[in-house]
């Protein structure tokens, strides 16, 4: 039960771009067209599913065990980016067609701050290993909902007539507003 | 880039340049810690303070840090500033340390201090790098500064926390909320669009 | 000097010294901030406990227990209880008669909600003379047997308190943490 809580409060309520402010950068960029915002967001995903696993357990087996928190976020970033590295190698190696569809999204991802603020949100929660599991899974695919969503929005948009000042950055944030206020509905889900 | 002074060097992040504004860099904390202007202007100054820090080190080492690690070099001299930053919030300023929370790490990830880094610490002298690091720093805290008001005034009626709108206004909540951080942004980029096109006809 | 033996050295070298800085930075703040949480601490604890004669801190299993005694009697103990909230750990000081069957005062210590909704648990800006009434209403409340909440209207039973219009979640969150951590360290102070 409560994994189902975490689970639907990662993907909708407290969803990383919409409500907690998370990945706003591959969100400005990416989502002009559905494909790549789809990829993205699984590429984002399945890092984040990773990442969030390693920190969960070097800051647990490591760093407190050690009294070592301090290192906190300079061990953690730099799994992050190794970890980024080594998947991106991987996948080159193990799948061309996987690579050729995600291979591009992976380097911007080392600075995407919904890898670090989840790596740092299970910590900060005191989630255990198979609550950190299920955060991570909800929170990517959350990220990877609103990613499209904000790619259809805009694919249709390219056809509105926004007004000039407004065009681009402006008229996405006014739109991510929108869908914003909508996913705060989602809070009485439980 | 060479050509320009020393003024212009700082200059160019206030405005033509503004990460926030112009670049969109570093949106993430932009939207969340900006509910009130104390929070904002905190932000701002600790974000500022990692920038000319990193700048500063990336600059004085940019000849022996190896091409190929010089990411990783970057991000953990900036992890290690910001851990320093996030830990003196802490000792001295524990209710601002509270609000900011869990935002403050995020600096790491800040895209407009990795990104100077990038174009250009590694690439300048330590002077001409501490004034873009500046200039940069002053921007972002400065937009932060006219957004968390907007937001506050808006959505809870106080500047800093002092009352300062007629006794009758009802605050527009949806302001401090997640949504109006995103429409108060929006409108600000437009207003910035719509003056840099006036000034350029 | 060969290429990779270069990047070792330097990495290695730029770990080092970001370990060494973050050290010492550690020594230096760490008892500020231990010093800061313990000020924070027992200003709650004088805050929910009724006047009191003296305190007395029993450590029992999991709980630390601030007895609190007018002459040889105890009056009221306070203890921590903690949970998930919307989005955050929530953290209150609880005080309670010793029977466990009245709350004292609760004081909210810890939360990052929602700013402007769930952070109205622990303050609420709108509410000019008295903004934590939320945490207020647990006054004098009963715990058994056990505590509720209503929305949009006034309590009307003894164990009753109103949820926050906007962040009833949070609101529940305390109340399933009260609920919770009252029976659990009732259990803990009555065992030996």
């Amino acid at each position: 039960m409560n994994l189902i809580v975490i689970f639907i409060s990662a993907a909708l309520i407290n969803n990383f771009i919409l409500s907690q402010f998370l990945g706003i950068c591959p969100f400005v960029g990416v989502s002009k067209k559905i494909d790549s915002a789809f990829s993205m967001g699984i590429a984002v995903t399945f890092v984040m599913v990773i990442s969030a696993m390693v920190t969960w357990l070097i800051y647990h087996l490591i760093l407190v065990p050690f009294n070592l928190q301090i290192l906190e976020y300079v061990a953690f970033i730099l799994v992050i980016a190794s970890l980024v590295q080594l998947v991106e190698m991987f996948i080159r190696k193990v799948s061309k067609p996987l690579y050729d569809a995600l291979g591009i999204f992976l380097p911007l991802i080392t600075t995407n701050c919904a890898i670090l603020g989840l790596a740092l949100n299970a910590v900060l929660n005191e989630y255990n290993f198979s609550e950190t599991l299920i955060y991570s899974v909800g929170a990517g695919l959350g990220f990877t909902m609103a990613l499209v969503i904000m790619a259809g929005i805009r694919e249709e948009l390219e056809l509105a007539p926004v007004p000039r000042s407004f065009q681009g950055a402006a008229i996405t944030m006014i739109v991510a507003g929108s869908l914003a206020l909508a996913f705060m509905g989602f809070a009485g889900l439980i | 880039m060479r050509n320009r002074t020393v003024i212009q060097e700082f200059i160019k992040g206030l405005w033509e340049e503004n990460p926030v504004l112009v670049s969109l860099l570093g949106l993430c904390p932009v939207l969340a810690v900006t509910v009130s202007a104390e929070n904002g202007m905190a932000m701002g100054l600790a974000a500022t303070f990692v920038l000319i820090s990193s700048s500063f080190l990336v600059s004085m080492f940019r000849k022996v840090i190896p091409g190929q690690v010089r990411i990783a070099s970057y991000i953990v001299i900036i992890a290690t500033f910001v851990t320093i930053a996030d830990r003196f919030l802490a000792a001295f300023t524990p209710d601002i340390s509270k609000s900011l929370g869990p935002f403050i790490p995020l600096i790491i990830v800040n895209c407009i201090i990795l990104g100077r880094q990038e174009a250009f610490a590694s690439k300048n002298n330590i002077g001409r790098s501490l004034l873009d690091a500046l200039g940069m720093g002053v921007g972002f805290t400065l937009t932060l500064l006219v957004l968390s008001s907007i937001r506050e005034i808006l959505g809870s009626g106080t500047w800093f926390g002092m009352e300062i709108m007629w006794p009758s206004f009802s605050p527009w909540q949806v302001m401090i909320l997640p949504p109006g951080a995103f429409l108060a942004l929006g409108c600000m980029i437009a207003g910035a669009n719509w003056i840099n096109r006036r000034r350029k006809s | 000097m060969s290429n990779t033996a270069k990047i070792i050295i330097v990495l290695t070298l730029i770990t080092m010294i970001s370990g060494g800085v973050l050290a010492l930075l550690d020594n230096y703040t760490k008892p500020r901030i231990e010093a800061y949480k313990e000020k924070v601490k027992n200003a709650a604890v004088d805050e929910v406990l009724p006047p009191n004669d003296r305190v007395e801190k029993i450590e029992k299993g999991e709980y630390q227990f601030y007895v609190a005694y007018k002459g040889n009697d105890i009056i009221a103990i306070a203890f921590k209880a903690f949970g998930g909230g919307f989005q955050s750990k929530l953290v209150l000081m609880v005080g309670i008669t010793p029977d466990f069957t009245e709350i004292t005062s609760v004081k909210m210590l810890e939360q990052v909600e929602t700013p402007g909704l769930g952070t109205k648990i622990e303050y609420d800006p709108a509410n000019k003379e008295k903004p934590a009434w939320f945490t207020d209403q647990f006054k004098n409340l009963k715990t058994q047997p056990e505590i509720t909440y209503v929305k949009n209207v006034k309590p009307t039973k003894n164990t009753e308190i109103q949820a926050i219009t906007g962040a009833t979640i949070s609101s529940k969150a305390v109340v399933i943490i009260l609920n919770e951590h009252i029976a659990k360290a009732k259990a803990t102070w009555e065992s030996n």
